[in-house]
């Protein structure tokens, strides 16, 4: 058996030369020796993502994109279907620890100033695999069609509408209806299942070639001196793979022991766009907005202030420049770093038990 | 003697100037097959903006619509004072009666989209999202909602449906 393999593997290797790629991607391929569990997330995050497109495939197979029988069909899903619970559960739960993954992935690249000259497209390419991510949250959100998703929608969507100018009409084409209704349902569908992976694969792949091409950032700047270097395969692999056995191991304890953090009360309802249901909320990744939003007394002025946020984070690398700079400046920029990261989180919880 | 380069000067012009002109036919081509890819792009645009532009229903009278798409008889008022349904463009529409009127408004907060309910103690419509309050002529009183609500005319139709008409602002 083993030689039947063996010359399979030459057979192919003769022809796509795969044992050259392999070794000039993994065994000569030289990484920074001090890399930590912060430079393993982007692994933990794709495989996030491969977990998202395989449970996904198997959602789809039950799935009905129509307002009269998504609900019942997730309920088939759920109750029905030998271990459709596990996977429901495993894509619900899968989606919230993708975006902590990447909220952590962030916030340690901002920390360690990782997004300067020269990797600015990288962090311009990730930037946009947030937006990606976040509005995969949001369209697969309402795919249930339960009070929740369905409530929970038309109060994100709305938001959107505080943008001047274009808001309203912009609130019309995210929906394709005035009201969330089953032209919204079919677009959101679209875009979860199809449109927005997709996008995800390809930004993956452009955010990796950039990371090659740049190499990876080492932890504490590269103007600090030469810095020894380990081949990528094994030493960075056995640390990639730890931080995604850990990332497993909290995955399986959420969906075993505190399955019900996706399915509150409202998620068990059919929805009713006649009855809105008390205490709506969004998901805990959006609770930070929905909160500055309750607090600033204008909502447009709220809505803009968030958007100038967003432009700000976008073009970080652009405004945080140079690679030596001032005690002071630097003392400054991690205590506004800091305050904002700590600022996120208390609005986020504030959010919750308001 | 090192041997002289024979090759006559006008030839080596002759050179440059094919050069050139093959530079020249490139770049055309170049330009050509860009021009290509933009007209063919283009004239998806378009269909595609068509296909996603989102659906609009006409204005004018409407009636209430219950769920199951059925009309709401206007007879009902007499023993429900608080009524919702579909309006004008599907849109949620509360209809009361309060001081011996007749009013509907859209049930739609003005804030985020969350529907409004009929506190009749208070004589407020409340949002449970954001405590939004809106007074008994739709104007919003109190919370974040930033406009008052949309109020319809109400009457009872020929077939004794309740028929809503807007009112223009």
């Amino acid at each position: 058996m083993k030689r039947l393999v063996t010359s399979v593997w030459r057979w192919i290797d003769t022809r796509l030369k795969l044992s050259d790629i392999l070794r000039a991607t993994l065994t000569e391929y030289m990484v920074p020796a001090n890399l930590n569990f912060w430079h393993t997330l982007g692994f933990v995050l794709v495989t996030c993502f491969v977990i998202q497109v395989v449970t996904g495939m198997l959602l789809l197979m039950y799935y009905v994109p129509d307002t009269s029988r998504a609900f019942e069909s997730v309920q088939y899903l759920s109750n029905e279907v030998p271990y459709g619970w596990l996977v429901r559960n495993i894509h619900a739960m899968t989606s919230h620890l993708f975006v902590l993954a990447l909220f952590l992935h962030i916030a340690s690249t901002v920390w360690m100033r990782a997004y300067r000259n020269p990797r600015e497209l990288q962090w311009l390419s990730g930037m946009i695999l947030l937006g990606l991510v976040l509005a995969a949250g949001l369209s697969g959100y309402l795919l249930p069609w339960s009070q929740l998703s369905y409530w929970a929608t038309t109060v994100a969507t709305n938001a959107a509408g505080s943008i001047p100018v274009v808001g309203d009409d912009l609130v019309l084409w995210i929906r394709g209806t005035p009201k969330v209704t089953q032209f919204t349902l079919g677009r959101f569908f679209a875009a979860h299942v199809s449109i927005i992976p997709f996008s995800i694969l390809v930004l993956i792949g452009i955010h990796l070639l950039f990371l090659r091409l740049t190499g990876i950032s080492v932890p504490g700047g590269e103007e600090r001196g030469p810095v020894r270097r380990v081949p990528f395969f094994p030493h960075m692999v056995v640390k990639e793979i730890g931080s995604v056995f850990g990332f497993l191991i909290l995955l399986n304890v959420l969906i075993f022991y505190f399955p019900q953090i996706n399915f509150p009360a409202d998620a068990l309802i059919p929805a009713n766009p006649l009855e809105t249901p008390a205490h709506i909320k969004p998901h805990w990744y959006f609770l930070a907005n929905y909160q500055f939003l309750k607090l600033v007394p204008s909502e447009f002025l709220g809505v803009i202030l968030q958007v100038v946020g967003g432009i700000i984070l976008f073009f970080l690398p652009f405004l945080d420049t140079g690679k030596r700079r001032s005690p002071l400046y630097n003392r400054l920029f991690y205590a506004v770093v800091g305050l904002s990261i700590l600022g996120y989180i208390g609005l986020m919880v504030w959010g919750y038990y308001s | 003697m090192p041997a002289q380069s024979t090759r006559p000067l006008d030839d080596e012009r002759s050179d440059v100037s094919a050069a050139a002109t093959q530079a020249g036919r490139r770049s055309f081509l170049e330009w050509l097959l860009a021009t290509l890819l933009v007209v063919t792009g283009a004239t998806f645009v378009r269909p595609v903006l068509s296909y996603l532009s989102p659906r609009k229903s006409g204005k004018g009278a409407h009636v209430l619509l219950g769920t199951d798409g059925r009309s709401i008889p206007y007879a009902r008022l007499a023993t429900e004072p608080t009524l919702v349904g579909m309006g004008v463009d599907g849109e949620p529409t509360i209809v009361v009666r309060y001081a011996g009127e007749t009013r509907a408004f859209s049930a739609v907060c003005t804030h985020l989209g969350c529907l409004v309910k009929w506190e009749a103690a208070k004589a407020e419509f409340i949002c449970p999202c954001h405590n939004g309050h809106f007074d008994a002529n739709g104007v919003n009183v109190a919370g974040p909602p930033p406009k008052p609500l949309k109020r319809f005319k109400v009457y009872a139709t020929d077939r004794g449906e309740i028929g809503l008409e807007e009112v223009s602002a």
